[in-house]
């Protein structure tokens, strides 16, 4: 059979190119493929979801508690679905193993890109596929908010009404795009039909291409190599071949993977839609955004009020805090390979601590985040009796500025010592070598 | 090599070719942007999307007491949400929560609490005073703080004192929370006049000016 399709199809040609591809055998570089096999499943799961789920928002009688014909107990169609799907045998499972995976899928995406920071894997030639993997990133965010939106419980609901603020803060047009964006002012008739289109058809979409690119930019120039692989062979390909050797490794993973998140959806329940409750004008304590968001929240929760009038439009606090700030994380992001002038190809994956600076700044702006992040429990934080009212915001923004420093130069201290510390030994033991000649 | 030497052309065909796709382009850019207008609905103020006006009634907004009428006793230093109802075309009674904006705080504070800059006309005899519930930096409904301290908003912890005009007293919140003028008729809480301020979502004086004038023509 092989030689009949490869007759007509010139598998061996595929062979060659893409099956043989070389992997590098270092647990590090598994988060990429984690990233990947949480989309697959991402998308699995999100099918199963779709079957069931009703994108509506008008309202239908509830018929787990229909009320009284006077008075029928009417909730949106969507909310109605995600109760019904939760109904179902396996079905609460199905949402949680997919919201879970959704979290997963950031997070190894995160990771993932820390490694590629902190090895210098994205300088040059692999410029493009850090670009590449930055838009991932923000296309993955975009899709599990508009997902969290889709059940349209009251939490769905104060989080969409959130998002809809936000982009009609944008100075002259916000309020015309947050319209064209979410179907008429909030909250439209055609509100969830419109973020369910978003969901699973135009972001997987994208995710999807964007994906493919990044996958074909990586067979074409290959991953960087380990240090290992300097010592086994200089300035050669190491790897193990994609067929058939990285298959059950990757198959491994994968189900491995799965099946942990299927334990964790077993246990820990996700975004109680019952709960919750539907849409209502009670607002719920404490609301907060998924952890990859906490900081976007947190600088909106310290940034003192202001508005500013500029020819006609308005900029205020939530465009700044919201919009611009995460604008310009996003822009530092995307500027890192721009900040490395080698022109020489990179082969090697660097060892960290070589490159102090870049650590340094890779870690001060993780301790930014984190204490961005911390900073949106604010509320909490007041309440327990840590700050008060009046000293949180001084002190959140003096932690926010602070701890980065410090951490900064902790890092430039710890590596120059450990340097020195090291180069001491090496001159040490040179001598005694010496003395025992 | 060639024998016939071309007439200069008065055009390249690299040239042509370059002018016909961004002639392709520009064209196809603008249509795909005048697609994008009919993703933004037309908005049709229908009377459940009305502001509250002159003559509304307020009424319970909790699940349990929606609708019904709130008479002063059931008011106290504790937050009670409200909507204004109003008639529509018909006469019928219609609650206008089909604009949850119209969402209102309602407050009854012993006399000599409420103070400047609180609208002490607009209230009723300087103990009951309306304010709109949605908070004016996301639009997220504005709760009781559980310190005891004012108004809370859940969202980025925005904080408004109701006994001073509901200013804004921390957090990014960039305007008070719109005062809502009310006055006692029998033992029914009335709209007396449109919110004294631009409430949220307006972000501009002049847009709140003309979205009052659009309502009255509406009305009239
Ligand atoms: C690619 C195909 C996908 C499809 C067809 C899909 C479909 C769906 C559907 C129908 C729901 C509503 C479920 C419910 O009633 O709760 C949903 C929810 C959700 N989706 Fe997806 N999805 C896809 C991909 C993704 C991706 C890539 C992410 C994130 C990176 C994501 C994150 C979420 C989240 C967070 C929810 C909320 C779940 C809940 O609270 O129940 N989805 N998705
Ligand atoms: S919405 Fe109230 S503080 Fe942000």
């Amino acid at each position: 059979m092989n030689q009949w399709l490869d007759d007509r199809l010139h598998i061996s040609r595929l062979n060659d190119k893409f099956l043989r591809k070389a992997f590098p055998v270092h647990h590090s570089f598994f988060l990429g493929e984690i990233t990947l096999f949480s989309l697959i499943v991402l998308i699995l799961t999100g099918i199963l979801l779709a079957l069931s789920y009703e994108p509506s928002n008008s309202l239908v009688v509830n018929t787990f508690d229909p009320g009284t014909v006077t008075k029928p107990n009417l909730v949106p169609a969507a909310y109605h679905s995600a109760l019904k799907i939760n109904a179902m045998p396996f079905g609460d499972m199905l949402r949680r193993v997919h919201h879970w995976m959704a979290n997963i899928m950031v997070a190894a995406a995160v990771i993932h890109m820390m490694r590629i920071y902190f090895t210098g894997a994205f300088k040059k030639p692999r410029e493009i596929n850090w670009w590449i993997g930055m838009l991932l990133l923000i296309f993955s965010a975009l899709t599990a908010v508009t997902g969290y939106i889709l059940p349209y419980d009251n939490y769905a609901y104060n989080t969409v009404k959130v998002v809809y603020a936000i982009t009609g803060s944008i100075p002259w047009v916000g309020e015309w795009v947050a319209q064209a964006a979410f179907a008429g002012k909030f909250p439209g008739a055609g509100i969830i039909p419109r973020i369910y289109g978003y969901h699973i058809m135009l972001l997987p979409g994208i995710l999807l291409a964007l994906t493919g690119a990044h996958m074909l930019l990586m067979i074409k120039q290959k991953h960087t190599q380990p240090q290992y692989a300097k010592r086994v062979a200089y300035k050669k390909i190491v790897g193990v071949p994609f067929m058939t050797q990285q298959t059950p490794i990757m198959l491994v993973l994968a189900l491995l993977l799965t099946g942990l998140v299927m334990l964790f959806a077993a246990f820990i329940p996700v975004h109680p839609v019952e709960f919750f409750g539907p849409p209502s004008t009670t607002p719920i304590n404490n609301i907060k955004p998924d952890w990859y968001l906490l900081w976007v929240f947190g600088a909106l929760a310290i940034i003192p009020s202001f508005e500013w009038h500029l020819f006609g439009g308005l900029i205020g606090a939530e465009f700044v805090g919201a919009l611009v700030l995460p604008g310009i994380v996003m822009a530092l992001m995307f500027a890192v390979p721009m900040l490395d002038r080698t022109t020489e190809h990179q082969y090697y994956a660097e060892n960290p601590t070589n490159h102090p600076v870049r650590l340094a700044a890779g870690v001060a702006f993780f301790a930014m985040m984190i204490v961005l992040s911390v900073a949106g429990y604010k509320p909490e934080l007041i309440s327990s009796g840590l700050l008060t009212t009046g000293n949180a915001n001084t002190i959140l923004w003096i932690l926010t500025l602070l701890v980065p420093a410090v951490s900064y130069f902790a890092v430039i201290g710890i590596v120059r010592g450990i340097r020195a510390l090291r180069e001491a030994d090496e001159r040490e033991s040179l001598a005694h070598a010496h003395a025992d000649d | 090599m060639t024998r016939y030497k071309k007439q200069d052309p008065e055009i390249t065909r690299r040239k042509f070719i370059n002018v016909a796709m961004g002639t392709t382009a520009a064209v196809g850019t603008v249509s795909l942007v005048s697609a994008l207008g009919t993703a933004n609905p037309v908005f049709r103020l229908t009377p459940d999307k009305a502001p509250p006006v002159k003559g509304d009634v307020l009424v319970h907004a909790s699940e349990s007491k929606e609708g019904q009428i709130i008479k002063v006793s059931d008011l106290s230093d504790q937050l009670v949400r409200a909507w204004p109802m109003g008639k529509d075309k018909d006469g019928n009674n219609v609650i206008r929560k089909g604009e949850p904006n119209n969402i209102l705080a309602l407050y009854r504070f012993p006399k000599g609490q409420l103070v400047e800059p609180t609208k002490l006309d607009a209230t009723v005899n300087g103990e009951i005073v309306a304010y709109s519930d949605i908070c004016t930096h996301a639009g997220c409904s504005v709760a009781d703080s559980d310190q005891g301290d004012g108004m809370k908003c859940p969202c980025h912890s925005g904080q408004y004192d109701p006994k001073r005009g509901c200013k804004v007293i921390g957090g990014p919140p960039p305007r008070p929370l719109a005062q809502l003028p009310i006055k006692l008729e029998g033992d029914q809480l009335v709209v007396a006049d449109f919110f004294a301020s631009m409430p949220y979502p307006f972000l501009s004086e002049t847009e709140w000016e003309k979205f009052k004038k659009e309502v009255e023509e509406q009305l009239a």
